[in-house]
Parts: C-alpha cells; structure tokens; sequence
C-alpha cells in the first residue's frame, strides 16, 4: 500500500464511507434524536423566558424600592415643619456680641496673665 | 498491498450560507420550525463526530444534544458572515470532549493483531458489524484530536480550513493530523481488501 500524501487535500471516499457507517448510529434512532433534542429546546426556551421576567422583576423591584425612598424624602421635607436655622461658627464669631462688656473682660484678662 | 482505488473528490452537499443565516436568525427570533430544520440538518454530524470523540453511542448523543441546546442558547452569538456547521460543530467537539473528561476513562485496550492483520471480508452483515467495530477500536486508539480531524475531513467532508476553525487549531496541523490518521486506518481497510 502506498502511503497517502502529506498534503493530498482530496477526501478518501473508502476510509470516509467505512468510517461513516462504523459511525453512523442509523436512521431509526436519528429521528428519536431530533425529536428528544426539540422536546427539550423547549423547556430551554421556557426556562430562558423564566429567567427573562426573573431579570426583569429584580430589576422592577429595585426601581420601584429607589422611587419609593425618593418619594418618601419629598413627602417627608414638604411635610416638616420649618426648623430654625442654626448659626454657623463663622456667624456667630462675627455677630456683634449680645453683651458688649464681654469683650473687655476677656481682653483684661489675657492682659493680666502676660 | 493492493493500491486503493481512485478517490474522486467527494462531493459534500453543503446548505447555502444565507439560507442558514436566514435559518438561525428566524430561529433567534423564536421560529422552532427554523431551529428543526437546523437541528435536522445537523443532528448526523453532530452524532458522528461526537461518537468519533466518545465511542459509545449513548454518551455520544448526550453530547450532541448538550451541544445542540447550548447552541440554541449561543445562537445570537453566532456570526451570520461566517458559515454555520463549523460553529456548530465547534461547540459539538467542545462538549463531546468536556464529557468524555468527566466520565470515568475506560482504557483502550490495544487493538487486536489478529483483528488488524484482517479478516473475512465482511459481505454479510456480522461481517460488517465486525468491521465497524474494528474501525472504531481503531478510532479510539488515535488521539482525541485526530480523531475528530479524520472524520471531519474524510467523513463529513470538511476543508483543512474549516477544520481549523473547529478544533481551533492550525490548518497545517490538520493536513497532519488527518495524513496520520488516515495512515493507521488504511491499514485495516487494505487488509480487508485483501482478504477479500
């Protein structure tokens, strides 16, 4: 026998008909193979759909849970009532004093410990 | 040895890649007509070239189906420039080999001397049997991913290109792959010739 070429780009026509049919499972079972893989395409079908909505309902409920906490904090500050403000540090370091004689006393007593 | 006789180059019916891209985008859509008939169109190549992988035939349709239904799920990934049945039987090859990692591996044993040297010629349908066993003992014996080559070139009819893309693997490997296998099975088949 001769031995094939290295690079004989031509299909073998004996070895690929010997080795179809030792590799064939035959016809019988080829129909119940197609109507087996169908059958379950569909359950995957349904489970993809399943898994869809299941998307779509965490996604649904987030939203709904952030358009809620939105809501309540609108609601809640339109509602409270108005609060006094309170002053900052700056404001009250700058305000005039509410008792003029302060300053000088604390003034005199710096003095007093240099 | 007797010479094989002259090998006209196979003629492989080979479904028009637009129809096939029609094919996977009606069934993308959710047309299950459009996925029968690909399934239909596949499902002997797919269980050949997974047998070719897993030996036994029950393990072999398991994967094809694994395949087919991972398929299904993949297929918008799937790029309508390029044609179908390589894709597809990347994921075949890829699942017949995931399975055959899992199960338990049954060793090989070593091919009979007296099974490869020849036999009767297998004209009845024992005999023939017998010789599809043989091939297949044989099959098993090569590695995994010559295997597939062989049967992808010889069998179904594949270019050394296409079969690159479905093993992933360079296409000068598989001329080499396939120029190996093919050596080791012709062996079986000249002895039958010749006993004949």
């Amino acid at each position: 026998m001769k031995d094939p070429l290295p690079f004989d780009h031509r299909p073998d026509m004996v070895l690929g008909d010997a080795l179809r049919q030792a590799l064939d499972p035959g016809e019988e079972g080829h129909a119940a193979f197609i109507a087996r893989v169908l059958a379950r395409a569909e359950q995957v079908r349904v489970m993809s759909w399943d898994a869809v909505l299941a998307r779509w309902a965490r996604t649904g409920v987030a939203a709904a849970l952030v358009v809620a906490l939105a809501a309540g904090y609108f609601v809640g500050r339109a509602t409270a009532p108005p609060t006094t403000v309170r002053p900052t540090v700056p404001d009250v370091l700058l305000a005039p004093p509410a008792h003029p004689g302060e300053v000088e006393v604390v003034l005199a007593s710096v003095i007093e410990n240099n | 040895m007797a010479d094989l006789p002259p090998q006209p180059a196979r003629q492989v019916a080979r479904i028009p890649q637009q129809d096939e891209a029609d094919l996977v985008a009606r069934a993308v859509a959710g047309d299950r007509a459009a996925f029968g008939l690909l399934v239909e169109r596949y499902a002997g190549v797919a269980r050949r070239v997974a047998r070719a992988v897993l030996g036994n035939s029950e393990d072999a349709d398991d994967a094809a189906q694994d395949a087919m239904l991972s398929a299904l799920v993949k297929l918008e990934q799937y790029d309508a420039r390029r044609p179908f049945g390589p894709w597809l039987l990347r994921i075949v090859a890829n699942a017949a080999t995931d399975r055959r990692r899992r199960r338990s591996v049954r060793r090989v044993e070593p091919l009979d001397v007296g099974l490869t040297a020849g036999g009767p010629r297998p004209d009845t349908t024992a005999e023939r049997r017998a010789l599809n066993e043989r091939l297949r003992q044989a099959l098993a014996e090569l590695p995994e991913r010559r295997r597939m080559a062989v049967v992808l070139f010889d069998v179904e009819g594949y270019s050394h290109g296409e079969i690159a893309l479905i093993l992933g693997i360079p296409e000068g490997t598989v001329r080499s792959e396939v120029f190996h296998a093919r050596r080791r099975l012709r062996v079986l088949l000249v002895d039958w010739k010749e006993e004949g």
